[in-house]
Protein backbone atom coordinates (compact mmCIF):
# COMPACT_ATOMS: atom_id res chain seq x y z
CA UNK A 1 0.00 0.00 0.00
CA UNK A 2 1.55 3.06 -0.82
CA UNK A 3 -1.22 5.10 0.32
CA UNK A 4 0.16 8.26 2.55
CA UNK A 5 -2.77 9.48 4.03
CA UNK A 6 -6.05 7.73 3.93
CA UNK A 7 -9.25 9.44 4.88
CA UNK A 8 -12.35 7.52 5.32
CA UNK A 9 -15.71 9.24 6.54
CA UNK A 10 -13.89 11.78 8.18
CA UNK A 11 -16.19 15.27 9.49
CA UNK A 12 -15.40 17.76 11.93
CA UNK A 13 -18.24 20.05 13.10
CA UNK A 14 -18.15 22.90 14.93
CA UNK A 15 -21.76 22.92 16.87
CA UNK A 16 -24.11 22.76 13.62
CA UNK A 17 -21.51 23.63 10.83
CA UNK A 18 -20.16 21.06 9.72
CA UNK A 19 -16.68 22.03 8.92
CA UNK A 20 -15.87 19.10 7.31
CA UNK A 21 -18.52 16.90 6.04
CA UNK A 22 -18.35 13.09 5.60
CA UNK A 23 -14.65 13.35 3.46
CA UNK A 24 -12.79 10.34 2.19
CA UNK A 25 -10.06 10.34 -0.08
CA UNK A 26 -6.32 8.65 -0.39
CA UNK A 27 -2.84 10.98 -1.07
CA UNK A 28 -0.35 8.77 -2.48
CA UNK A 29 3.28 8.72 -2.17
CA UNK A 30 5.64 10.79 -4.57
CA UNK A 31 2.53 13.27 -5.44
CA UNK A 32 1.81 16.96 -5.31
CA UNK A 33 -1.71 17.38 -4.20
CA UNK A 34 -3.34 20.51 -4.41
CA UNK A 35 -6.18 21.13 -1.71
CA UNK A 36 -8.30 24.30 -3.42
CA UNK A 37 -11.23 25.71 -2.01
CA UNK A 38 -12.55 29.40 -1.21
CA UNK A 39 -12.71 30.90 2.64
CA UNK A 40 -14.31 28.39 4.91
CA UNK A 41 -14.81 25.52 2.99
CA UNK A 42 -13.13 23.56 5.90
CA UNK A 43 -9.28 23.05 4.43
CA UNK A 44 -8.06 24.61 7.26
CA UNK A 45 -10.23 22.40 9.59
CA UNK A 46 -9.07 19.16 7.44
CA UNK A 47 -5.11 20.37 7.29
CA UNK A 48 -5.26 20.48 11.16
CA UNK A 49 -6.98 17.11 11.64
CA UNK A 50 -4.36 15.54 9.15
CA UNK A 51 -1.72 17.16 11.45
CA UNK A 52 -3.29 16.15 14.92
CA UNK A 53 -4.07 19.97 15.82
CA UNK A 54 -7.73 19.08 16.16
CA UNK A 55 -9.72 15.96 16.35
CA UNK A 56 -12.24 14.21 14.12
CA UNK A 57 -14.99 11.70 13.67
CA UNK A 58 -14.42 8.99 11.13
CA UNK A 59 -10.80 7.14 9.84
CA UNK A 60 -8.13 8.80 9.59
CA UNK A 61 -4.56 7.72 8.67
CA UNK A 62 -1.29 9.79 8.12
CA UNK A 63 1.84 7.46 7.50
CA UNK A 64 -0.16 4.70 9.39
CA UNK A 65 -0.60 6.99 12.11
CA UNK A 66 -3.25 8.50 14.02
CA UNK A 67 -3.04 11.79 13.77
CA UNK A 68 -4.32 13.30 16.80
CA UNK A 69 -2.76 10.53 19.04
CA UNK A 70 0.30 9.92 17.92
CA UNK A 71 1.13 13.73 16.36
CA UNK A 72 4.82 13.42 18.29
CA UNK A 73 5.89 10.67 16.17
CA UNK A 74 3.61 12.09 12.94
CA UNK A 75 5.88 15.18 13.25
CA UNK A 76 9.03 13.15 13.08
CA UNK A 77 8.03 12.44 9.35
CA UNK A 78 5.42 15.71 8.25
CA UNK A 79 6.57 19.70 8.22
CA UNK A 80 4.29 21.85 7.66
CA UNK A 81 3.95 25.45 7.15
CA UNK A 82 1.04 26.90 8.07
CA UNK A 83 1.17 30.60 7.78
CA UNK A 84 4.37 32.56 7.45
CA UNK A 85 3.47 34.56 10.72
CA UNK A 86 4.15 31.35 12.52
CA UNK A 87 7.86 31.42 13.61
CA UNK A 88 8.05 33.11 17.12
CA UNK A 89 9.46 36.32 16.76
CA UNK A 90 11.39 36.77 19.63
CA UNK A 91 13.68 33.95 18.96
CA UNK A 92 17.23 34.04 17.35
CA UNK A 93 17.91 32.71 14.05
CA UNK A 94 20.75 30.36 15.68
CA UNK A 95 18.48 29.42 18.75
CA UNK A 96 15.70 27.96 16.19
CA UNK A 97 18.64 26.49 14.37
CA UNK A 98 19.68 25.21 17.76
CA UNK A 99 16.39 23.81 19.08
CA UNK A 100 14.97 22.30 15.90
CA UNK A 101 18.28 19.95 16.13
CA UNK A 102 18.36 18.99 19.43
CA UNK A 103 14.29 17.83 18.91
CA UNK A 104 14.07 16.91 15.48
CA UNK A 105 15.98 13.42 14.74
CA UNK A 106 15.38 13.89 11.23
CA UNK A 107 16.84 17.48 10.82
CA UNK A 108 20.23 18.08 9.00
CA UNK A 109 22.13 20.97 10.18
CA UNK A 110 24.65 21.06 7.19
CA UNK A 111 21.54 21.73 4.78
CA UNK A 112 19.62 24.06 6.53
CA UNK A 113 23.56 26.13 7.10
CA UNK A 114 23.38 25.09 3.41
CA UNK A 115 20.08 27.07 2.24
CA UNK A 116 20.58 29.79 4.65
CA UNK A 117 24.09 30.41 3.33
CA UNK A 118 22.06 31.70 -0.19
CA UNK A 119 20.24 34.05 1.62
CA UNK A 120 20.83 37.34 3.15
CA UNK A 121 19.83 35.96 6.80
CA UNK A 122 22.17 36.44 9.41
CA UNK A 123 22.57 33.94 12.29
CA UNK A 124 22.37 36.53 15.21
CA UNK A 125 19.04 38.00 14.04
CA UNK A 126 15.84 37.70 15.48
CA UNK A 127 12.43 36.43 13.27
CA UNK A 128 10.91 40.04 14.34
CA UNK A 129 13.94 41.82 12.61
CA UNK A 130 13.57 40.05 9.29
CA UNK A 131 11.36 40.63 6.55
CA UNK A 132 8.69 38.64 5.44
CA UNK A 133 9.88 37.28 2.62
CA UNK A 134 13.12 36.44 4.74
CA UNK A 135 10.99 34.94 7.77
CA UNK A 136 9.55 32.28 5.00
CA UNK A 137 13.19 31.42 3.60
CA UNK A 138 13.57 30.55 7.07
CA UNK A 139 11.28 28.56 7.74
CA UNK A 140 11.35 26.82 4.19
CA UNK A 141 14.89 25.79 4.97
CA UNK A 142 14.44 24.32 8.59
CA UNK A 143 11.64 22.20 6.67
CA UNK A 144 13.89 21.39 3.62
CA UNK A 145 16.55 20.52 6.25
CA UNK A 146 13.92 17.80 7.56
CA UNK A 147 14.13 14.49 5.66
CA UNK A 148 10.73 14.27 5.79
CA UNK A 149 7.67 11.78 4.00
CA UNK A 150 5.40 14.54 4.11
CA UNK A 151 4.93 18.23 3.84
CA UNK A 152 2.12 20.19 4.47
CA UNK A 153 2.25 24.22 3.17
CA UNK A 154 -1.34 25.79 3.92
CA UNK A 155 -1.14 29.55 2.22
CA UNK A 156 2.80 29.45 2.16
CA UNK A 157 3.14 32.44 0.31
CA UNK A 158 0.26 34.52 1.68
CA UNK A 159 1.70 37.87 1.84
CA UNK A 160 4.76 37.52 -0.60
CA UNK A 161 5.72 39.25 -3.13
CA UNK A 162 6.30 37.79 -6.50
CA UNK A 163 9.81 37.53 -6.64
CA UNK A 164 9.32 35.39 -3.28
CA UNK A 165 6.34 33.13 -4.48
CA UNK A 166 8.48 32.21 -7.52
CA UNK A 167 11.53 32.06 -5.85
CA UNK A 168 9.92 29.72 -3.00
CA UNK A 169 8.11 27.17 -5.32
CA UNK A 170 11.35 26.61 -7.63
CA UNK A 171 13.12 26.01 -4.40
CA UNK A 172 10.38 23.56 -3.51
CA UNK A 173 10.92 21.90 -6.54
CA UNK A 174 14.17 21.85 -6.80
CA UNK A 175 15.59 21.05 -3.67
CA UNK A 176 12.73 19.24 -2.00
CA UNK A 177 10.78 17.35 -4.34
CA UNK A 178 12.67 14.14 -5.53
CA UNK A 179 9.72 11.89 -6.18
CA UNK A 180 9.87 10.12 -2.65
CA UNK A 181 8.25 12.70 -1.07
CA UNK A 182 4.80 13.69 -0.72
CA UNK A 183 3.65 17.41 -0.76
CA UNK A 184 0.18 18.95 0.65
CA UNK A 185 -0.44 22.57 -0.44
CA UNK A 186 -3.36 25.03 -0.27
CA UNK A 187 -3.51 27.95 -1.58
CA UNK A 188 -5.63 31.22 -3.21
CA UNK A 189 -3.43 31.50 -6.21
CA UNK A 190 -4.03 28.49 -7.89
CA UNK A 191 -2.26 29.89 -10.84
CA UNK A 192 1.02 29.92 -9.64
CA UNK A 193 0.93 26.36 -8.39
CA UNK A 194 -1.24 24.70 -11.13
CA UNK A 195 1.81 23.49 -13.29
CA UNK A 196 3.48 21.67 -10.26
CA UNK A 197 0.74 19.67 -8.92
CA UNK A 198 0.57 16.21 -10.00
CA UNK A 199 -2.98 15.45 -8.32
CA UNK A 200 -5.75 18.01 -7.46
CA UNK A 201 -8.88 17.83 -5.43
CA UNK A 202 -11.52 20.88 -4.43
CA UNK A 203 -13.28 21.02 -1.36
CA UNK A 204 -16.49 23.58 -0.66
CA UNK A 205 -18.72 23.45 2.09
CA UNK A 206 -17.08 20.44 3.60
CA UNK A 207 -17.17 18.34 0.75
CA UNK A 208 -15.38 16.74 -1.78
CA UNK A 209 -16.29 18.30 -5.11
CA UNK A 210 -13.03 16.82 -7.28
CA UNK A 211 -10.44 14.80 -6.91
CA UNK A 212 -8.22 13.69 -9.73
CA UNK A 213 -4.83 13.59 -11.15
CA UNK A 214 -3.71 16.80 -13.01
CA UNK A 215 -3.56 14.49 -16.37
CA UNK A 216 -6.47 12.94 -16.29
CA UNK A 217 -8.07 16.88 -15.89
CA UNK A 218 -7.39 17.32 -19.89
CA UNK A 219 -9.17 13.88 -20.50
CA UNK A 220 -12.05 14.71 -18.80
CA UNK A 221 -12.68 18.49 -18.80
CA UNK A 222 -12.68 20.47 -22.09
CA UNK A 223 -13.87 24.42 -22.75
CA UNK A 224 -15.31 25.83 -25.67
CA UNK A 225 -15.97 29.42 -26.74
CA UNK A 226 -18.98 29.70 -29.03
CA UNK A 227 -21.80 31.77 -30.22
CA UNK A 228 -25.40 31.63 -32.02
CA UNK A 229 -26.65 28.28 -32.97
CA UNK A 230 -23.44 26.62 -31.94
CA UNK A 231 -23.71 27.55 -28.59
CA UNK A 232 -27.23 26.59 -28.68
CA UNK A 233 -26.13 22.69 -29.76
CA UNK A 234 -23.69 22.70 -27.29
CA UNK A 235 -25.92 23.63 -24.61
CA UNK A 236 -27.68 20.37 -25.77
CA UNK A 237 -24.77 18.49 -24.56
CA UNK A 238 -25.13 19.47 -21.07
CA UNK A 239 -22.89 21.54 -19.75
CA UNK A 240 -21.88 21.80 -16.53
CA UNK A 241 -20.89 25.65 -16.65
CA UNK A 242 -21.53 28.29 -18.79
CA UNK A 243 -20.32 32.34 -18.79
CA UNK A 244 -21.19 35.72 -21.30
CA UNK A 245 -18.42 37.24 -22.03
CA UNK A 246 -17.78 39.79 -24.97
CA UNK A 247 -20.73 38.83 -26.55
CA UNK A 248 -19.53 35.07 -26.64
CA UNK A 249 -20.96 32.30 -24.69
CA UNK A 250 -18.30 30.01 -22.81
CA UNK A 251 -18.95 26.50 -21.41
CA UNK A 252 -17.43 23.82 -19.77
CA UNK A 253 -17.66 20.30 -20.03
CA UNK A 254 -16.93 17.34 -17.89
CA UNK A 255 -16.54 13.86 -19.88
CA UNK A 256 -17.98 15.23 -22.84
CA UNK A 257 -16.85 14.06 -26.92
CA UNK A 258 -13.72 16.32 -27.77
CA UNK A 259 -14.09 15.75 -31.59
CA UNK A 260 -17.74 17.18 -30.99
CA UNK A 261 -16.81 20.26 -29.38
CA UNK A 262 -13.97 20.86 -31.01
CA UNK A 263 -16.81 21.66 -34.16
CA UNK A 264 -19.23 23.55 -31.85
CA UNK A 265 -16.52 26.36 -31.21
CA UNK A 266 -12.94 27.21 -29.78
CA UNK A 267 -11.57 23.70 -28.01
CA UNK A 268 -9.60 24.22 -25.01
CA UNK A 269 -8.57 22.48 -21.65
CA UNK A 270 -10.17 24.88 -18.58
CA UNK A 271 -7.51 26.25 -16.36
CA UNK A 272 -7.82 24.77 -12.62
CA UNK A 273 -9.19 28.20 -11.29
CA UNK A 274 -11.96 28.44 -13.94
CA UNK A 275 -12.94 24.87 -13.29
CA UNK A 276 -12.79 25.66 -9.77
CA UNK A 277 -15.36 28.10 -10.06
CA UNK A 278 -16.97 26.17 -12.53
CA UNK A 279 -17.36 23.10 -9.95
CA UNK A 280 -18.16 25.31 -6.85
CA UNK A 281 -20.74 27.01 -8.82
CA UNK A 282 -22.44 24.00 -10.00
CA UNK A 283 -22.48 22.12 -6.60
CA UNK A 284 -24.07 24.94 -5.20
CA UNK A 285 -26.70 26.17 -8.18
CA UNK B 1 13.55 12.01 26.64
CA UNK B 2 15.81 14.38 28.52
CA UNK B 3 17.09 15.79 25.79
CA UNK B 4 14.08 17.04 24.88
CA UNK B 5 13.62 18.49 28.42
CA UNK B 6 16.92 19.85 27.96
CA UNK B 7 16.04 21.42 24.73
CA UNK B 8 12.68 23.16 25.84
CA UNK B 9 14.00 24.33 29.16
CA UNK B 10 16.92 26.29 26.90
CA UNK B 11 14.15 27.42 24.93
CA UNK B 12 12.59 29.02 27.74
CA UNK B 13 15.60 30.78 28.79
CA UNK B 14 15.96 32.22 25.54
CA UNK B 15 12.47 33.65 25.51
CA UNK B 16 11.98 34.59 28.96
CA UNK B 17 15.45 36.44 29.95
CA UNK B 18 13.96 37.72 33.29
CA UNK B 19 14.40 34.23 34.57
CA UNK B 20 18.29 35.38 35.00
CA UNK B 21 18.21 38.93 34.05
CA UNK B 22 16.36 39.89 37.58
CA UNK B 23 18.32 38.09 39.83
CA UNK B 24 21.42 39.75 38.01
CA UNK B 25 19.73 43.10 38.41
CA UNK B 26 18.48 42.56 42.03
CA UNK B 27 22.22 41.21 43.45
CA UNK B 28 24.02 44.09 41.26
CA UNK B 29 21.47 47.00 43.66
CA UNK B 30 22.02 45.29 46.94
CA UNK B 31 25.84 45.15 46.24
CA UNK B 32 25.59 48.76 45.16
CA UNK B 33 23.86 49.99 47.83
CA UNK B 34 26.48 47.88 50.06
CA UNK B 35 29.38 50.73 48.70
CA UNK B 36 27.05 53.44 49.72
CA UNK B 37 26.72 52.05 53.27
CA UNK B 38 22.84 51.62 52.93
CA UNK B 39 22.31 47.97 53.71
CA UNK B 40 21.73 47.71 57.09
CA UNK B 41 19.76 45.63 59.26
CA UNK B 42 17.93 46.67 63.05
CA UNK B 43 18.76 44.95 65.87
CA UNK B 44 18.99 45.25 69.57
CA UNK B 45 17.34 48.54 69.25
CA UNK B 46 19.81 50.32 67.02
CA UNK B 47 20.93 50.46 63.27
CA UNK B 48 23.35 47.69 62.86
CA UNK B 49 25.21 48.57 59.39
CA UNK B 50 28.95 47.81 58.37
CA UNK B 51 30.35 50.37 60.13
CA UNK B 52 28.82 49.52 64.16
CA UNK B 53 29.62 45.83 62.55
CA UNK B 54 32.66 46.82 61.76
CA UNK B 55 34.07 48.61 64.85
CA UNK B 56 31.69 47.34 67.84
CA UNK B 57 32.01 45.38 70.09
CA UNK B 58 29.11 43.06 70.20
CA UNK B 59 29.42 39.17 71.22
CA UNK B 60 29.87 36.71 68.45
CA UNK B 61 26.27 35.33 69.34
CA UNK B 62 24.98 39.14 68.42
CA UNK B 63 27.62 39.31 65.58
CA UNK B 64 26.09 36.08 63.76
CA UNK B 65 22.38 37.09 64.22
CA UNK B 66 23.23 40.66 62.87
CA UNK B 67 24.83 38.88 59.98
CA UNK B 68 22.38 36.20 59.56
CA UNK B 69 19.95 38.57 60.05
CA UNK B 70 21.55 40.79 57.32
CA UNK B 71 21.87 38.03 54.48
CA UNK B 72 17.94 37.21 55.72
CA UNK B 73 16.74 40.45 54.16
CA UNK B 74 18.85 39.77 51.21
CA UNK B 75 17.33 36.24 51.12
CA UNK B 76 13.85 37.64 51.19
CA UNK B 77 14.68 40.31 48.80
CA UNK B 78 15.26 37.64 46.32
CA UNK B 79 12.52 35.71 46.89
CA UNK B 80 9.83 38.24 46.28
CA UNK B 81 11.91 38.97 43.20
CA UNK B 82 11.28 35.24 42.38
CA UNK B 83 7.73 34.80 43.17
CA UNK B 84 7.09 38.00 40.94
CA UNK B 85 8.37 36.75 38.06
CA UNK B 86 7.46 32.86 38.57
CA UNK B 87 3.71 35.22 38.69
CA UNK B 88 4.54 36.75 35.63
CA UNK B 89 6.33 34.06 33.86
CA UNK B 90 3.19 31.08 34.74
CA UNK B 91 0.98 33.37 33.30
CA UNK B 92 2.25 34.84 30.02
CA UNK B 93 4.10 31.41 28.75
CA UNK B 94 1.20 29.70 27.20
CA UNK B 95 -0.38 32.77 26.65
CA UNK B 96 2.09 34.30 24.29
CA UNK B 97 2.85 31.32 22.63
CA UNK B 98 -1.36 31.43 21.49
CA UNK B 99 -1.30 35.22 20.95
CA UNK B 100 1.96 35.27 18.48
CA UNK B 101 0.52 32.40 16.70
CA UNK B 102 4.10 30.44 17.68
CA UNK B 103 2.35 27.64 19.04
CA UNK B 104 2.01 26.28 15.57
CA UNK B 105 5.51 26.57 14.90
CA UNK B 106 6.05 24.72 18.64
CA UNK B 107 3.45 22.05 17.75
CA UNK B 108 4.86 20.62 14.20
CA UNK B 109 8.02 19.77 15.90
CA UNK B 110 8.14 16.16 17.33
CA UNK B 111 7.55 17.60 21.25
CA UNK B 112 4.22 16.59 22.89
CA UNK B 113 1.85 18.87 24.68
CA UNK B 114 2.87 17.01 27.95
CA UNK B 115 6.40 17.63 27.65
CA UNK B 116 6.19 21.28 26.63
CA UNK B 117 3.98 22.17 29.74
CA UNK B 118 5.96 20.05 31.93
CA UNK B 119 8.97 22.30 30.85
CA UNK B 120 7.19 25.13 31.48
CA UNK B 121 6.05 23.98 35.36
CA UNK B 122 9.57 22.67 35.44
CA UNK B 123 10.85 26.47 35.20
CA UNK B 124 8.38 27.89 37.23
CA UNK B 125 8.46 25.25 40.15
CA UNK B 126 12.31 24.73 40.29
CA UNK B 127 14.64 26.94 37.60
CA UNK B 128 13.21 30.17 38.16
CA UNK B 129 13.59 29.46 42.56
CA UNK B 130 17.03 28.25 42.15
CA UNK B 131 18.21 30.53 39.96
CA UNK B 132 17.38 33.40 42.72
CA UNK B 133 18.87 31.20 45.29
CA UNK B 134 21.98 30.75 43.22
CA UNK B 135 22.01 34.84 42.56
CA UNK B 136 21.64 35.41 46.57
CA UNK B 137 24.51 33.46 47.04
CA UNK B 138 27.30 35.20 44.98
CA UNK B 139 25.45 38.35 46.09
CA UNK B 140 25.93 37.45 49.65
CA UNK B 141 29.40 36.54 48.80
CA UNK B 142 30.41 39.94 47.40
CA UNK B 143 28.74 41.94 49.90
CA UNK B 144 31.17 40.15 52.12
CA UNK B 145 33.83 41.32 50.19
CA UNK B 146 32.66 44.18 49.85
CA UNK B 147 32.24 44.36 54.26
CA UNK B 148 35.95 42.92 54.33
CA UNK B 149 37.14 45.54 52.07
CA UNK B 150 35.63 48.02 54.46
CA UNK B 151 36.24 46.43 57.89
CA UNK B 152 40.39 46.06 56.46
CA UNK B 153 40.12 50.09 55.97
CA UNK B 154 38.95 50.75 59.16
CA UNK B 155 42.06 48.37 60.70
CA UNK B 156 39.72 45.22 61.69
CA UNK B 157 40.22 42.52 61.12
CA UNK B 158 37.39 40.93 58.79
CA UNK B 159 38.63 37.22 58.72
CA UNK B 160 37.03 37.27 62.06
CA UNK B 161 34.39 39.70 62.53
CA UNK B 162 32.77 38.84 58.85
CA UNK B 163 34.41 35.43 57.67
CA UNK B 164 34.53 33.78 61.19
CA UNK B 165 31.19 34.59 62.25
CA UNK B 166 28.85 34.41 58.74
CA UNK B 167 27.31 31.23 59.00
CA UNK B 168 26.81 30.89 55.34
CA UNK B 169 26.79 26.79 55.01
CA UNK B 170 24.06 27.10 57.33
CA UNK B 171 22.38 29.84 55.79
CA UNK B 172 23.00 28.46 51.95
CA UNK B 173 21.22 24.94 52.95
CA UNK B 174 18.49 26.75 54.38
CA UNK B 175 17.98 28.86 51.71
CA UNK B 176 17.98 25.81 49.41
CA UNK B 177 15.41 23.71 50.97
CA UNK B 178 12.92 27.04 51.16
CA UNK B 179 13.32 27.73 47.23
CA UNK B 180 11.97 24.08 46.97
CA UNK B 181 9.91 23.96 49.51
CA UNK B 182 8.33 27.11 49.29
CA UNK B 183 7.36 26.90 45.28
CA UNK B 184 5.75 23.31 46.05
CA UNK B 185 3.69 24.60 48.91
CA UNK B 186 2.81 27.27 46.77
CA UNK B 187 1.95 24.82 43.63
CA UNK B 188 -1.54 24.91 43.45
CA UNK B 189 -1.09 28.55 42.47
CA UNK B 190 1.66 27.72 39.88
CA UNK B 191 -0.43 25.34 38.19
CA UNK B 192 -3.69 27.41 38.40
CA UNK B 193 -1.59 30.10 36.43
CA UNK B 194 -0.74 27.78 34.17
CA UNK B 195 -4.13 26.59 33.68
CA UNK B 196 -5.68 30.38 32.87
CA UNK B 197 -2.18 31.05 30.89
CA UNK B 198 -3.02 28.09 28.82
CA UNK B 199 -7.29 28.77 29.41
CA UNK B 200 -7.64 32.38 28.84
CA UNK B 201 -8.57 34.32 25.85
CA UNK B 202 -7.58 38.13 27.28
CA UNK B 203 -5.85 39.45 30.03
CA UNK B 204 -4.21 36.26 31.58
CA UNK B 205 -3.25 38.61 35.38
CA UNK B 206 -6.88 39.34 35.74
CA UNK B 207 -8.51 36.06 34.80
CA UNK B 208 -6.28 34.51 37.23
CA UNK B 209 -6.60 36.58 40.29
CA UNK B 210 -10.21 37.39 40.06
CA UNK B 211 -11.83 34.17 40.36
CA UNK B 212 -9.13 33.90 43.80
CA UNK B 213 -10.97 36.87 44.99
CA UNK B 214 -14.85 36.41 43.86
CA UNK B 215 -15.21 33.21 44.12
CA UNK B 216 -14.63 32.99 48.08
CA UNK B 217 -17.08 35.86 47.96
CA UNK B 218 -19.43 33.95 46.34
CA UNK B 219 -19.22 31.04 48.40
CA UNK B 220 -19.39 33.04 51.53
CA UNK B 221 -22.87 34.81 50.52
CA UNK B 222 -24.56 31.47 48.65
CA UNK B 223 -23.09 28.86 51.37
CA UNK B 224 -21.98 30.82 53.86
CA UNK B 225 -18.90 29.40 54.50
CA UNK B 226 -15.06 30.76 54.55
CA UNK B 227 -13.59 27.00 52.63
CA UNK B 228 -12.07 28.49 49.76
CA UNK B 229 -10.74 31.56 52.03
CA UNK B 230 -9.18 29.83 54.50
CA UNK B 231 -7.38 27.60 52.21
CA UNK B 232 -6.84 30.40 50.30
CA UNK B 233 -4.77 32.42 53.38
CA UNK B 234 -2.97 29.52 54.73
CA UNK B 235 -1.68 28.46 51.32
CA UNK B 236 -0.12 31.62 51.57
CA UNK B 237 0.70 32.55 54.77
CA UNK B 238 1.59 28.98 56.48
CA UNK B 239 3.78 27.42 54.81
CA UNK B 240 4.53 24.07 57.21
CA UNK B 241 8.70 24.79 57.07
CA UNK B 242 9.05 25.86 60.67
CA UNK B 243 10.37 23.84 63.81
CA UNK B 244 8.77 25.35 66.47
CA UNK B 245 11.95 24.67 68.93
CA UNK B 246 14.57 26.03 66.10
CA UNK B 247 12.83 29.00 65.76
CA UNK B 248 12.20 30.28 68.70
CA UNK B 249 15.81 31.46 69.24
CA UNK B 250 15.08 34.21 67.36
CA UNK B 251 11.95 34.71 68.23
CA UNK B 252 13.19 34.80 72.11
CA UNK B 253 16.77 34.84 72.19
CA UNK B 254 16.77 37.77 74.77
CA UNK B 255 15.50 35.35 77.47
CA UNK B 256 17.49 32.50 76.27
CA UNK B 257 21.17 30.94 77.38
CA UNK B 258 21.88 30.57 73.40
CA UNK B 259 25.44 29.40 72.15
CA UNK B 260 26.84 30.42 68.55
CA UNK B 261 26.12 27.27 67.33
CA UNK B 262 22.28 27.30 68.23
CA UNK B 263 21.76 30.49 65.96
CA UNK B 264 21.02 28.24 62.89
CA UNK B 265 18.65 29.26 60.01
CA UNK B 266 18.41 25.43 59.19
CA UNK B 267 17.51 23.83 62.48
CA UNK B 268 14.89 26.89 62.43
CA UNK B 269 13.45 23.96 59.68
CA UNK B 270 11.41 21.05 59.88
CA UNK B 271 12.10 18.91 56.40
CA UNK B 272 10.69 15.84 58.03
CA UNK B 273 8.11 17.65 58.96
CA UNK B 274 7.65 19.26 55.51
CA UNK B 275 7.79 16.26 53.40
CA UNK B 276 5.35 14.08 55.59
CA UNK B 277 2.53 17.06 55.55
CA UNK B 278 -0.96 15.93 54.22
CA UNK B 279 -1.61 19.62 52.88
CA UNK B 280 2.14 19.74 51.09
CA UNK B 281 1.02 16.33 48.97
CA UNK B 282 -3.02 17.70 49.14
CA UNK B 283 -1.05 20.81 47.08
CA UNK B 284 0.69 19.15 44.71
CA UNK B 285 -2.51 17.44 43.61
CA UNK B 286 -3.81 20.20 43.10
CA UNK B 287 -1.33 21.20 41.41
CA UNK B 288 -1.06 18.06 39.45
CA UNK B 289 -4.85 18.86 38.17
CA UNK B 290 -4.01 22.24 36.93
CA UNK B 291 -1.47 20.71 35.03
CA UNK B 292 -2.84 17.96 33.38
CA UNK B 293 -5.98 20.55 32.66
CA UNK B 294 -3.36 23.00 30.98
CA UNK B 295 -2.48 20.03 28.75
CA UNK B 296 -5.33 19.01 27.72
CA UNK B 297 -6.38 22.55 26.79
CA UNK B 298 -3.01 23.02 24.54
CA UNK B 299 -3.77 19.82 22.61
CA UNK B 300 -7.32 20.17 22.46
CA UNK B 301 -7.99 23.39 21.75
CA UNK B 302 -7.52 24.81 17.84
CA UNK B 303 -9.21 28.20 17.76
CA UNK B 304 -5.54 29.63 17.16
CA UNK B 305 -5.15 28.09 14.00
Amino acid sequence: MSSLVSARDVSKSFGDVHAVDHVSFEIEKGKIMGLIGPNGAGKTTLLKALLGLTDCDGELSVLGLDPFRQRKQLMQNICFIADVAVLPRWIRVYQLLDFVESIHPNFSRQRADDLLGKTKIMRQSKVRQLSKGMVTQLHLAIIMAVDAKLLVLDEPTLGLDILFRKEFYSNLLSDYFDGERTILITTHQVEEIENLLTDIMFIDDGRILLNTTMDSLHDTFAQIVTSGDNAAEAKGLAPIYEAEMFGKTVMMFEGADRDRLRALGDLSTPSVADLFVAKVKGARA
Amino acid sequence: MIGHQLALLKREFWEHRSIWLTPAVIGVVICLLTVTGQVSVSAFGEAVDLAILGASNIDPVQRRIVLMALFGVVTTIFAIGAGIVVIFYSLDTLYAERKDKSILFWRSMPVTDAETVISKLLIALLVIPLAFVVGAMITEIVVMILMSIWIAMQGGNAGHLVWGSAPLVDIWLASLFMAIAIPIWLSPFIGWFLFVSAYTKRSPMLMAFLPLLVVPMLEKLILKSNLLYDAIITRTSQPPIADAEGWEVFENYENMQITEESVSLLASLDMIGFATSPSVWAGIVVCGLFTTAAIYVRRYRDESY
